[in-house]
């Protein structure tokens, strides 16, 4: 009963082990192997009013500031909501002028494209990147700290960088075309309609195939080494061994990352405010530079419609989790 | 394998890592470059190195350009943000971690589940509530923001480490006859130091380098945090590539400082959100 409570109240990820943190070996990753030892019990003793002082001031914040705003969003979205003037209650209509408004769904569609393409590339990069490292492979150390340094820097800074890299005149991108002879492909990267989203794209799969790479080598090095040693034995080909063998041992490590870089693609924000502020000719409008644009750009004074828009996605997102979380068990399931 | 052979493998492997390495650290490489030259050095020749060292555009940013108001603006942010959210969530983390009581269980996944919300669903009537409540535009009003943006992945990694300290370390303080409150003080907060620290570094890197909910609740220029007053700057003055460059040097040195110290814990810290 016990021990039901405590896995249930840890949902989607495994727990950790405090004699992992100690150790200067980041590896948090396989702190579920050897959790067994150390299990601690909850106390039996409920002394309630200890309980609710040390509960207190972080449900008032997380109501203050987290679940009020929730729900006053999905309200707002049934009203019309303007400065100094009270809501109006319009009941869906503003869920039903999402179906016609081109640029929502324009948004929409760029978004997905930027949810259902990164993540693949980030997680096939990094694997590559932490197999090349796990192989004990010299300088091992030194590549895995130059790999991690993009996701350190804000967005605001990663996106004015990769401005200049994509610069027409003399930015990197173009300077290295130019310099082996293909000025024909040199172009505006960011101002060209078809070129824009790809190179925004671009960018956050590499500023994130670093991070993820550090935690699939932590999973690689949690892994018995007695498995990859009896898939040697076997003679197994270098790609059926990573098929067959590696991936289907760190997937869940591998669903983790798919589902923080999902979620962190659909909420886009700052990369694009910085670099293309959604153009040109919204082909690299967000969901979320749209919300912004309607909240606070476009002079509507109305917080209503944003709120719909919010409250949609909100759902999406959820339903994107959920379906994702129910593909990889059942890829599971199906496999042992 | 023939060792011959093995080594062209392995030097086939060293040369393409290393090109990653240059893509993936090239352009911090070359913001560094860049803040230490002039636009007009710049212009000349964008990838040289720098020949003069010019320090001194790290003293005119600082003065001139306001980054020392929008510097100890973020300071100040980040770091009250952060000693409130790993107080009041080490708090909660221990109670969840240690106490049996109703609800434990919903509590705990409502405040964990916020981990995967998109911030649009909040941001707007965030606004309207700092508004309604005169904490618009000031800092206590995102710092409070940034509490609640972090409180869940900041109890989270601490319930998991607190849940498992052995119990026997809290029976022989009750034995003692520690208070509830001092047992979190003496005896979960020093276990779990490894944990705290590294919350600490993930929350200060992640607030350290926060954008939307500034550009949402700040407008005044005097309470810019360090992201804001970037982009003010670049909207200013678009065609001061080096004095820009300059700016997001003073944004990340600090980062890069803690990195070259601490690259183990900080990497720790940042997987550790993720990981778990």
């Amino acid at each position: 009963m016990r021990e039901a409570a405590s896995t249930i109240s840890k949902p989607v990820l495994p727990p950790v082990d405090p004699s992992e943190w100690t150790s200067t070996s980041m590896s948090p990753v396989h702190a579920s192997a050897m959790k067994a030892p150390m299990q601690g019990s909850r106390d039996l003793s409920r002394p309630m009013g200890a309980i609710v002082g040390f509960l207190l001031p972080a449900l008032t914040i997380y109501v203050a500031f987290t679940a009020y705003p929730v729900v006053r969003t999905l309200y707002n979205s049934l009203h019309h909501v303007r400065p100094a003037r009270s809501d109006v209650y319009v009941g869906l209509e503003n869920y039903i002028g999402l179906w016609g408004d081109e640029f929502f769904w324009k948004a929409v569609t760029n978004t997905l494209a930027w949810a259902a393409t990164a993540p693949v590339f980030e997680q096939m990069l990094a694997i590559l990147l932490a197999l090349a490292l796990y192989a004990r492979i010299p300088g091992a150390r030194f590549f895995r700290i130059m790999w991690f340094t993009p996701v350190l820097m804000s967005f605001v800074v990663v996106g004015i960088i990769w401005m200049w890299i994509f610069n027409y005149d003399w930015g990197v991108v173009n300077s290295l075309l130019r310099g082996v002879g293909l000025d024909g492909w040199a172009r505006s990267w960011l101002g060209d309609p078809t070129t824009a989203l790809p190179a925004l794209i671009f960018v956050t799969t590499w500023m994130w195939t670093g991070f993820n790479m550090v935690v699939l080598l932590a999973a690689l090095h949690s892994l018995p080494s007695e498995v990859l040693e009896a898939a040697e034995l076997d003679n197994c080909s270098w790609m059926k061994k990573l098929w067959f063998v590696i991936i289907p041992l760190i997937r869940p490590t591998i669903m983790n990352l798919v589902v923080l870089s999902f979620v962190g693609k659909m909420k886009v924000f700052d990369l694009v405010w910085i670099m293309t502020k959604g153009g040109p000719l919204w082909s690299t409008e967000t969901v979320s530079t749209y919300v912004y644009k309607r909240a606070f750009e476009w002079n509507t004074f109305d917080l209503g419609y944003p709120c719909a828009i919010a409250s949609v996605w909100f759902f999406i997102v959820l339903a994107g989790v959920l379906l994702l979380s129910i593909l990889f068990r059942q890829r599971g399931k199906l496999e042992y | 394998m023939n060792p011959v052979v093995r080594n062209w493998k392995q030097a086939t492997l060293l040369i393409v890592l290393a090109f990653y390495t240059a893509f993936a650290a090239g352009p911090l490489f070359w913001t560094a470059t860049m803040s230490l030259r002039t636009t007009t050095e710049i212009a000349h020749s964008p990838y040289a190195l720098p020949e003069i060292l010019h320090f001194h555009k790290f003293a005119e940013a600082w003065v001139d350009s306001s980054y020392n108001v929008y510097f100890s603006n973020s300071v100040k942010v980040v770091l009250s943000a952060v000693v409130i959210v790993t107080l009041i969530g080490g708090m909660a983390a221990h109670c969840f971690a240690r106490y049996r009581f109703p609800l434990r269980r919903v509590l705990y996944f409502t405040v964990f589940s916020t981990i995967i919300f998109p911030p649009q669903i909040t941001i707007m009537a965030l606004f309207q509530i700092m508004v309604d409540y005169r904490l618009y535009n000031t800092l206590t009003g995102l710092t409070l923001a940034y509490v609640a943006f972090q409180l869940p992945i900041t109890v989270y990694i601490l319930e998991s480490f607190f849940a498992r300290i052995p119990s026997d370390l809290y029976d022989a303080a009750r034995m003692d006859g520690y208070s509830e409150w001092r047992i979190f003080w003496r005896v979960s907060l020093p276990v779990a130091l490894p944990a705290l620290s590294t919350t600490i570094i993930l929350n200060t890197i992640l607030l350290w380098n926060e954008f939307l909910y500034a550009v949402v609740l700040i407008t005044d220029e005097s309470m810019h945090t360090l992201p804001l007053g970037i982009q003010k700057f670049m909207g200013d003055r678009m065609e001061d590539i080096g004095m820009i460059a300059t700016g997001l040097m003073i944004a990340i040195v600090p980062v890069v400082i803690i990195y070259v110290f601490f690259s183990e814990k900080l990497i720790q810290g940042m997987t550790a959100g993720a990981v778990k």
